[in-house]
């Protein structure tokens, strides 16, 4: 009887001695959802976005600002992040991060150098997207919203999924940054953003300019591991994305095939399905780069002189449009090849994978060896809907 | 011993029930002078029969005293010697008549007495299905159950219980579908009962029961003829218990409390969902506060974003804790519940009305609670009054629940789920586990009526745990 007595009274201990050693209110909580990283004086500058709970509340007469912001500097990000907390009211709660923007100068001196804190403190989450502010702070872009969003940073965040009916952007988060940053095969990409000026179109006198500038995430930025060197424009973004397999809608622009072939007119299909293999082989010792991407499409606009209710008018356009991308991706690759000789693509990880003993040897020179390598592409596109009309609007009706 | 003399018998009884006021002793005689007295107990006979069919043709046609059965027109008639047996049964609505120069005394049983009639019970309230409930009277609901069981193997065992009381109590089960070794336990355990009174079935149910200190009743109560009728069908025993309406069933499964009579009665698509519907309002009522103290407290990253800002917005503000804000709204939510419950029922209205008020309304336009904990409450509060029969357990362990989650988060919850599961697993009620056919597993019981339930052409057996003799409910040539 003692014996479960004593039991027992372990058992009711377990429960109460962990105490409440985490537990935190909500009210006492300042939740983040967008953090901006900058380096000035060599010091790391940290922006946080906080949500302003009381401004969400209906019937919020007092005209509160949704989001406040913090800044606090220190020569780590966790003296940063200390640093806000005499700065600001509330303990900074990162668990509900959503974007992480770097400043172009703080990409630029290499960002493994900072980041260990992102990745070893229990609230940070790996999920968070990753942005670079082009040729900006990142407190610049912060708090720029003109969308209908209420928060800047989900406003941000939209942008970042809307990649998936425009591919000209780049959707990375944390944890697809690392795993790219430690193989020696594929250098890693992320997302850009980059403040524009906007027109005002809204000329009603007593609104007046509420919103000078938007954001743009288009293009993409290059690394080298760590370090930013450069950019990629939105078309080169697009090839990038099928490199990756990571097209998961948008549009492809060719030439409508007409029989008189110097035509102008332009076609579009948007994308439905798509499926990227890369590949690698070796042949008579050089390296060939080679790609089959398979297409499945749906037509979006036709505009040129084509019947293409007939069979093998369909034919012509998945032709056409095979051709289009083809060009894209070989541009894009050459483009690579000659401007940043850095393997971008993940063709080292496929020769990893399928030469994994002579990739030792040529692991640590693997990108002056992408650079000269050969590229071969294959296009499948396979068209499947043509939409509501057969006919093309403009079409030069015979009878 | 009964005296040749009226007026000694007369003396003793006055004695015995020390000159109380409702004894009557009527004294007369006979057309042919034989001097007679009866005693009754005012109210509690017919007076019509006694006037008509005792009184008159006693008076006008006895001539021999030993006649008395070919004179009186009554089937309960018997015959006894013996001064305490006439004290016992005059309380039971019997007429003692004592006759001039003889020793035995003719009791005749013409009882009635007023009684509430047969309604609907408030309880256990069905759109389809039989609607009548038990009364207070024993021998009516008897009857109520004889009329649905009209089987000559359906048998009452018949107790009286309760020095002071005398309760009849009465065991009910049919003979060759019962599980004996049930019936011996019950039998055994009812044998040790041994206490003054008996006021309500309750009394019985924690005097025989498995596990008095548990918060989980180990016996079931119902009050419609129907579902005792179904339950003693499934092998089981029912203890009927004068004066209340609350039939006891034995063995009780945890699962029973989440059936009702009307799911055998709806077509099994709609009962299947119903029971579904029971199951998960069970589980939000007990964990839903307790995991939501939790979650704000504790686990903040696991709330999706806009609720996590919405809920810090509605916090904004709030002065209190939330575990207390949450404890102090579930309290509140109680004494609502019971104030509106024992007033009668125009002030009950009114009751429920104000406390909705202010509990929902005003205390949020305060600020001091935040609508969400409203929600989440009341959300509490409407689940636990679909499962009316467990709602006497979920109220104490959702209190344990809060607490817990506020102490230290889903692991407090978790411990408690823990622990409140082996508590209930380990649970027997006589004999039967508590949890069949959950744990001990049972895939007959359980694909059959536990969490759905099938047609009725699907139920060939009774309940395994249960039934041990004459399992086959219904003879199917071709089982589809």
């Amino acid at each position: 009887m003692k014996k479960i007595i004593f039991l027992n009274i372990l058992l009711i201990l377990i429960l109460f001695l962990t105490g409440c050693w985490d537990s935190k209110e909500l009210n006492k909580l300042g939740i983040s959802l967008i953090m901006g990283y900058d380096v000035e004086n060599g010091k790391v500058l940290l922006t946080v976005g906080f949500i302003n709970p009381a401004s969400t509340q209906e019937g919020d007469m007092e005209g509160n600002l949704s989001v406040k912001y913090a800044q606090g500097t220190g020569n780590t990000i966790l003296e940063a992040f200390r640093d806000i907390t005499l700065k600001f009211d509330r303990r900074v709660f990162a668990s509900h991060n959503k974007v992480i923007i770097f400043g172009e100068d703080f990409a630029k001196q290499g960002l493994v150098g900072h980041i260990d804190e992102l990745m070893r403190d229990r609230e940070q989450r790996e999920t968070s997207y990753i942005l670079i502010a082009k040729g900006a702070k990142a407190y610049d872009i912060m708090g720029v919203n003109p969308g209908l969003e209420q928060i800047p940073a989900n406003y941000v965040l939209e942008l970042i999924k809307n990649t998936n009916s425009n591919p000209k952007a780049m959707s990375v988060n944390f944890i697809e940054y690392i795993k790219h940053y430690y193989h020696n095969g594929h250098h890693p990409m992320t997302g850009i953003v980059e403040k524009r000026e906007k027109e005002i179109i809204n000329k009603s006198p007593d609104i007046g300019p509420t919103s000078e500038y938007e954001l743009s995430i288009i293009g993409s930025a290059v690394f080298d591991r760590d370090k930013l060197v450069g950019y990629l424009n939105g078309n080169d973004t697009k090839a990038l994305n099928f490199f990756l397999d990571k097209i998961k809608g948008g549009v492809i622009t060719f030439h409508t095939p007409v029989s008189e072939s110097s035509s102008d007119e332009l076609s579009s299909v948007y994308i439905i399905k798509n499926k990227t293999k890369n590949d690698i082989e070796i042949l008579d010792g050089r390296i060939i780069l080679k790609t089959k991407v398979k297409l499945t499409s749906s037509m979006g606009e036709v505009i040129g002189n084509i019947d293409i209710s007939k069979e093998e008018n369909i034919k012509k356009m998945e032709e056409a449009c095979s051709k289009a991308i083809e060009e894209a991706l070989e541009a894009a690759v050459k483009k690579v090849q000659k401007e940043y000789k850095l393997d971008i693509f993940g063709f080292g990880i496929v020769f990893h994978r399928k030469y994994p003993s002579q990739w030792k040897n040529i692991e640590s020179n693997w990108d002056e060896i992408f650079s000269e390598a050969e590229f071969q592409i294959e296009v499948d596109t396979n068209i499947i809907r043509t939409g509501l009309i057969n006919t093309p609007i403009n079409r030069i009706k015979v009878e | 011993m009964i005296s040749p003399d009226i007026n000694l018998n007369r003396e003793k009884i006055i004695n015995a029930f020390h000159s109380t006021g409702d004894l009557v002793t009527y004294e007369f005689k006979t057309n042919s002078n034989i001097k007679i007295m009866a005693a009754y107990i005012e109210g509690f006979i017919d007076r019509d029969i006694f006037d008509n069919d005792i009184l008159k043709p006693l008076i006008l046609s006895l001539e021999d005293p030993k006649d008395i059965k070919r004179t009186i027109f009554i089937s309960k008639i018997e015959e006894s010697d013996s001064m305490e047996d006439i004290i016992y049964q005059l309380p039971n609505g019997k007429v003692a008549l004592f006759i001039e120069d003889m020793t035995i005394c003719y009791m005749v049983e013409i009882s009635k007495w007023e009684k509430r009639s047969i309604e609907e019970p408030g309880s256990e309230s069905v759109v389809r299905g039989p609607k009548e409930g038990f009364i207070e009277d024993i021998s009516v609901n008897k009857v109520l159950i004889r009329r649905v069981l009209r089987n000559n193997n359906l048998v009452f065992e018949d107790y009286v219980f309760g020095k002071q009381t005398k309760t009849a109590v009465s065991l009910v089960y049919i003979k060759g579908i019962v599980n004996e070794n049930v019936l011996e336990e019950v039998k055994k355990r009812l044998n040790t009962i041994d206490i003054d009174a008996i006021l309500e079935s309750e009394y019985i149910e924690e005097l025989i029961e498995d596990s008095p200190r548990s918060i989980f009743a180990t016996i079931g109560n119902v009050e419609k003829p129907d579902i005792v009728a179904a339950k003693i069908l499934e092998g089981r025993v029912a203890i009927l218990t004068d004066g209340t309406p609350h039939v006891l069933t034995i063995p009780k499964l945890y699962v029973e409390g989440l059936m009702t009579s009307e799911d055998y009665y709806l077509r099994p698509y709609y009962a299947s969902f119903l029971r579904i519907l029971r199951y998960t309002a069970m589980i939000v009522t007990v964990y839903l506060p307790g995991v939501f103290v939790a979650l704000q407290l504790y686990h903040q990253e696991m709330i999706p974003t806009p609720l996590l800002i919405s809920a810090a917005g509605a916090r904004e503000g709030v002065p209190l804790p939330i575990v207390i804000e949450v404890f102090l709204l579930t309290l509140a939510l109680e004494l609502t519940k019971e104030s509106g419950l024992r007033l009668p029922k125009n002030i009950g209205n009114t009751v429920s009305i104000v406390g909705a008020l202010i509990l929902g309304q005003a205390a949020v336009q305060a600020g001091i609670v935040s609508g969400l904990t409203v929600i989440v409450v009341s959300a509490a509060a409407i689940s636990e009054f679909i499962i009316p029969e467990l709602v006497q357990g979920i109220v104490i362990i959702r209190f344990i629940i809060i607490l817990l989650g506020g102490m230290s988060g889903l692991y407090g919850v978790t411990c408690g789920f823990m622990i409140i599961t082996t508590h209930m697993v380990s649970l027997d009620s006589f004999g039967i586990p508590y949890c069949w056919p959950i744990a001990p597993r049972n895939m007959e019981g359980l694909k059959k009526d536990t969490f759905i339930r099938t047609p009725i052409r699907k139920f060939i057996f009774r309940p395994e745990a249960i039934a041990k003799k004459n399992v086959r409910r219904q003879n199917r040539n071709r089982e589809r």
